[in-house]
């Protein structure tokens, strides 16, 4: 139920200011969507609202340049290797952090936020080192996965999750003589899907868009994710095109279209709990 | 985000107390748990459950962390395997070039002066935005998804439509006529930094909304209640309610927007190209950056990187306690 | 146990990467040594092709020394990934795409191979290359790098703008500064195109390739920025080509924000400074001629020097099977293989007497003919150590005094010359 105060009308202004701000956010992304549907570039204000019909060679273009397919298929992989790790992985260091008692944890905890802080640059080079001559994972998934396997905003949202669970549960668990595990199983464990859609959402994005790893790590094009198919493109046969710039814009909208498919289908249980009662405190 | 710990301990303590272990098992079984339990915790269990996570940050994070601050205490440079290089100590020799150099003190000005525009323009947008999106019935998906899409792509695809709105006759100066600025919005010293500031709040702001979103779910209706009955304008129900029940989650929101905005590196380098005018929309990562991987310098951008740690982590504490005032 | 836990785990990670350090191997016997290699090849279409014909050629006649080619961006961003894959162990062994500025840094890495080892290679370089080889050498008389081929910077103009503007589109005057002033003028007040020239004004260390530094080598009749471990910028002639730039900046001939495409290729400059390289991206879209860059007082075209924008290629130490790399190379450079480059890329091979080599294909392509011409005289950036933070130091002087003007060009250039002379001293 939407907290508004009372039986006062729901507020045309407000949906004047919504819809205001929605056009604006939206207006980017629409100029995205149009310009990759020219055949010609109007980098004019007037080549916002264009009178032209629209086009598919662009995106043509792009399938002929870069194996869209394959890109598609390596960047699943990618995101689908972080995914689970930080599902799996993220969900039980979550729980072990809000719910359990044991030697390590304020220290880890700590770490959790100490991650969050240090910017990926400082760590590029040492990391890469690591990767390919430490562990020789240069050219494979594993390689490209490691360093985003479990997202830390994922361990902290679950952890808030967990936190704000009734401790009755938990307690009635321990009293009936459970075993921690025994309670995370059949407990925790099948509350959690909430939290588990929100941090698949926040995941999912950061290894989808992600360029400059991936792109050190694989030198084989048909290993590299979609981001780094689409940015080499960019950088030097989108100039070639009969028309750079929608080239550029169509491979925009290619890369956007999934991860903005899948927030229309999850968006809608986004109201629920998870989040936000994990920062209720 | 550490009244969320303080709630933890709060939450679970009674609740661990009132479970705990039987009252009748005997002794010296009894001496043992707690002798385990005193070294390992309660729940030993939980590190089990925490090491994998454990282990990928200090492989991941720590190591190379680690490295970093190694380096920035040396003469360092990165060299192939098997090639003799001397390293020395220098202690803090790294650390005195990179404060006196001009570009890098410039790069540390700009940022603040992004942070200070963008964390509380993201706050007050993203509260405002997500308190209107809260009630309205209708089109509830459509506008949802218009406020997130922006957030979603990647920003190298938005930054051509970036540059076409704010170039010199681009959309904007075209709408302001005579009022457009000159020189023009990214070519501006004084601009440069505010106008990537702004559209880096286009860009987070779905996230931001979405966490907003989420805690406003969980105010209760009373308390708006009361206080329309007791008078109160919506305005004032939405100052005297609303932001104080979200005060956690604004906490979450600065941290986050603090920290991701002290770590600013695509938006300057795709939208200023190299710093920008005079290094006006440098930032310190773009700096790191061209130091360390550009310049082949891992040594001085080591440093400019753990002082920007060190600045985040301050920012952070200091955020902390003006917010959570309690 | 909190403690210790961790100190463990990095102790065992370093451990483990401290060990998997190569031995190094002995120098002579990898000299010596035959095999299959890998090579990278820039990403330009035209390049891949020719490339990837090259492989086939060398692969069908050397079934136990085959080579695998990856290609890798050509942009600012493939010196990044080189470096990494010096440090990390895993370069290829011949990189098709090395940039004579970042020569200096990838051999204080350790991370090549000195030519001069192999038999001969010092000769077959001075006599393919002839005498503008020697701006390739190292510090120490070595040659790290190969001179491959060049791509020799000059003055693109728009027929179409020019006739529009009412200037000479067959022969126009643009040998001396005051007629290059002139004619970006005229293009401005007729309102033929929105820039008369379009550099990018961006503070990327390498943009002062393709705007002061050609002028600077025509003026100064050859001269490096840096020589003998000082600076050249900050002389009379330095200053000169400075004021020119600032000249068109300020009277908006030449913009000062980044255009997100290529300004000649879209028809909104009407002039360009470029090489050979871009034909093939211009193509049918612009009616194109080309000049050399001026000179203050105007020279004859025959004398006038610029920059070279040379590639080159590399052996990286990485390399195991030194003596097919080294056989590659030599095939990759030949008469046959620089023709074939020549032919499908329309860039220029580093090689003496061009246009005599090739009296065919500049016969069929007498539009070409004036870029091998220049071929011959062109100036190269200087290999130096710290040669990035050179140019960027330079760049960040120049963007600051030149393109926003908030600082007078004297004041800028010197405390730039005091600073690269310092950088240049450092080793």
């Amino acid at each position: 139920m939407p907290s508004t105060s009372g039986p006062r009308r729901p507020g045309l202004l407000r949906y004047a200011v919504l819809l205001a701000g929605a056009l604006v956010f939206l207006f980017p992304f629409y100029y995205m969507l149009i310009g990759s549907l020219q055949s010609e570039p109007d980098t004019s204000v007037a080549g916002a609202f264009p009178t032209s019909s629209p086009t598919l060679d662009n995106y043509a273009d792009i399938n002929s340049r870069v194996a869209l397919l394959r890109s598609l298929v390596n960047s699943g992989i990618f995101t689908g290797g972080v995914i689970l790790g930080t599902v799996v992985f993220g969900v039980l260091a979550g729980y072990a952090l809000a719910r359990l008692h044991f030697r390590g944890r304020g220290t880890l905890f700590a770490l959790v936020l100490l991650v969050q802080v240090i910017p990926f640059q400082l760590l590029l080079i040492p990391l890469y080192v690591l990767i390919v001559r430490g562990y020789g994972l240069a050219d494979s998934y594993l390689g490209m996965i490691l360093p985003f396997a479990i997202n830390t905003v994922a361990v902290f949202i679950f952890r808030q999750f967990f936190l704000q669970l009734p401790d009755d549960l938990f307690s009635a668990a321990r009293m009936d003589g459970a075993g921690e595990l025994r309670i995370l199983w059949s407990v925790a464990l099948p509350l959690v899907r909430p939290a588990l859609l929100t941090a698949v959402l926040l995941t999912f994005i950061g290894p989808w868009n992600e360029f400059l790893w991936p792109f050190l790590v694989t030198k084989q094009a048909d290993m590299q994710p979609l981001a780094v198919s689409l940015a080499n493109y960019i950088s030097n046969v989108a100039s070639r095109a009969a028309n750079p710039y929608g080239a550029i814009l169509a491979g925009a909208c290619v890369l956007a279209a999934p991860a903005v498919a899948l927030f229309v289908a999850f968006q809608r249980h986004f109201v629920s709990t998870d989040i936000g009662s994990g920062v209720k405190g | 985000m550490s009244t969320a710990h303080a709630g933890a301990a709060a939450t679970t303590g009674p609740g661990a107390r009132t479970g705990g272990t039987s009252p009748t098992v005997g002794g010296p079984l009894r001496a043992s748990r707690s002798r385990v339990a005193a070294a390992l915790g309660r729940h030993p269990v939980g590190m089990v459950l925490a090491a994998p996570y454990a282990v990928y940050v200090a492989v991941v994070f720590a190591y190379p962390f680690g490295f970093a601050v190694w380096m920035s205490f040396h003469d360092y440079f990165f060299a192939a395997p098997g090639a003799v290089v001397e390293r020395p100590f220098v202690g803090l020799a790294n650390y005195r070039a990179m404060l006196a150099d001009e570009g890098v003190r410039r790069a540390f000005g700009n940022i603040l002066v992004f942070l200070v525009i963008n964390v509380p323009l993201t706050v007050a947008l993203a509260l405002l935005l997500a308190a209107a999106l809260n009630g309205v019935v209708h089109a509830r998906a459509f506008l949802r998804v218009a406020f997130y899409v922006p957030y979603v792509t990647a920003s190298v695809a938005v930054v051509g439509v970036w540059l076409f709105l704010f170039s010199s006759n681009g959309m904007v100066n075209t709408m302001l006529g005579p009022l457009a600025p000159e020189p023009s919005w990214l070519v501006n010293e004084a601009l440069a930094m505010p106008v990537i500031a702004l559209f880096v709040v286009w860009k987070q702001l779905g996230f931001f909304i979405l966490l907003y979103l989420a805690a406003l779910q969980n105010v209760p209706k009373e308390l708006y209640e009361s206080a329309a009955v007791d008078g109160a304008s919506r305005w004032h129900q939405f100052w005297s309610v609303t932001v104080p029940a979200v005060r956690p989650a604004t906490a979450l929101v600065v941290i986050l927007a603090t920290i991701t905005g002290a770590n600013l590196f695509t938006e300057p380098y795709l939208l200023t190209g190299g710093g920008g005018p005079s290094g006006a929309s440098a930032s310190p990562v773009l700096v790191m950056y061209q130091r360390g991987i550009q310049q082949g310098q891992p040594d001085v951008a080591a440093a400019i990187g753990v002082l920007l740690v060190i600045g985040v982590l301050l920012i952070s504490a200091v955020n902390r306690r003006l917010i959570e005032r309690d | 146990m909190r403690r210790t836990f961790p100190a463990v785990l990095l102790t065992v990670t370093l451990a483990l990467t401290a060990g998997c350090g190569d031995s190094g191997g002995d120098a002579d016997k990898a000299n010596a040594a035959t095999g299959p290699i890998t090579v990278w090849l820039s990403n330009n279409k035209e390049e891949l092709a020719w490339g990837k014909a090259m492989v086939e050629a060398w692969n069908a006649q050397h079934a136990d020394q085959k080579i695998t080619a990856q290609e890798i961006p050509a942009g600012e961003t493939s010196e990044e990934v080189i470096g990494a894959a010096i440090t990390a162990g895993n370069a290829p062994c011949l990189i098709f795409n090395t940039a004579p500025a970042a020569v200096p840094q990838f051999q204080k890495q350790g991370g090549l191979v000195a030519l001069d080892s192999f038999d001969g290679a010092a000769q077959y370089i001075a006599d393919r290359t002839g005498d503008t080889a020697s701006q390739y050498k190292s510090p120490d008389g070595k040659f790290y790098q190969l001179p491959w081929k060049s791509n020799p910077v000059m003055i693109f103009y728009n027929k179409q703008i020019f006739a529009k503007a009412g200037l000479d589109a067959e022969k126009p005057a643009l040998s001396t500064y005051d007629e290059l002033l002139a004619a970006a003028r005229k293009i401005k007040s007729s309102r033929a195109a929105a820039a008369a020239i379009y550099p990018a004004p961006t503070s990327e260390f390498f943009q002062s390739w393709f705007d002061f530094y050609p002028l600077f080598a025509a003026a100064t009749d050859g001269k490096q920025l840096v020589q003998d471990g000082k600076a050249q910028f900050n002389s009379p002639e330095g200053r000169q080509v400075a004021e020119l730039w600032k000249t068109l900046y300020d009277e908006g001939l030449a913009p000062k924000e980044q255009y997100n495409g290529d300004a000649f290729g879209d028809g909104r400059s009407a002039m360009a400074i470029v090489g050979p390289w871009a034909i093939a991206v211009y193509g049918s879209k612009v009616k194109w001629g080309a000049v050399p860059v001026p000179t203050p007082t105007g020279r004859p075209a025959g004398q006038v020097k610029t920059f070279s924008d040379a590639k080159n290629v590399a052996m990286y130490s990485a390399c195991q099977n030194r003596a097919t790399a080294w056989a590659v190379l030599k095939f990759a450079t030949s008469k046959e293989q620089d023709g074939e480059l020549l032919n499908k890329t329309g860039q220029m091979p580093l090689r003496k007497d061009l246009a005599a080599a090739y009296p065919d294909y500049f016969s069929k392509n007498p539009a070409y003919q004036q870029f091998a011409d220049q071929a011959g005289r062109t100036v190269e950036v200087p290999n130096v150590p710290s040669s990035v933070a050179i140019w960027q130091a330079f760049r960040d002087a120049y963007s600051e005094s030149v393109i926003f003007g908030k600082k007078p060009v004297p004041d800028a250039f010197a405390a730039a010359a005091a600073k690269v002379d310092q950088l240049a001293a450092e080793s």
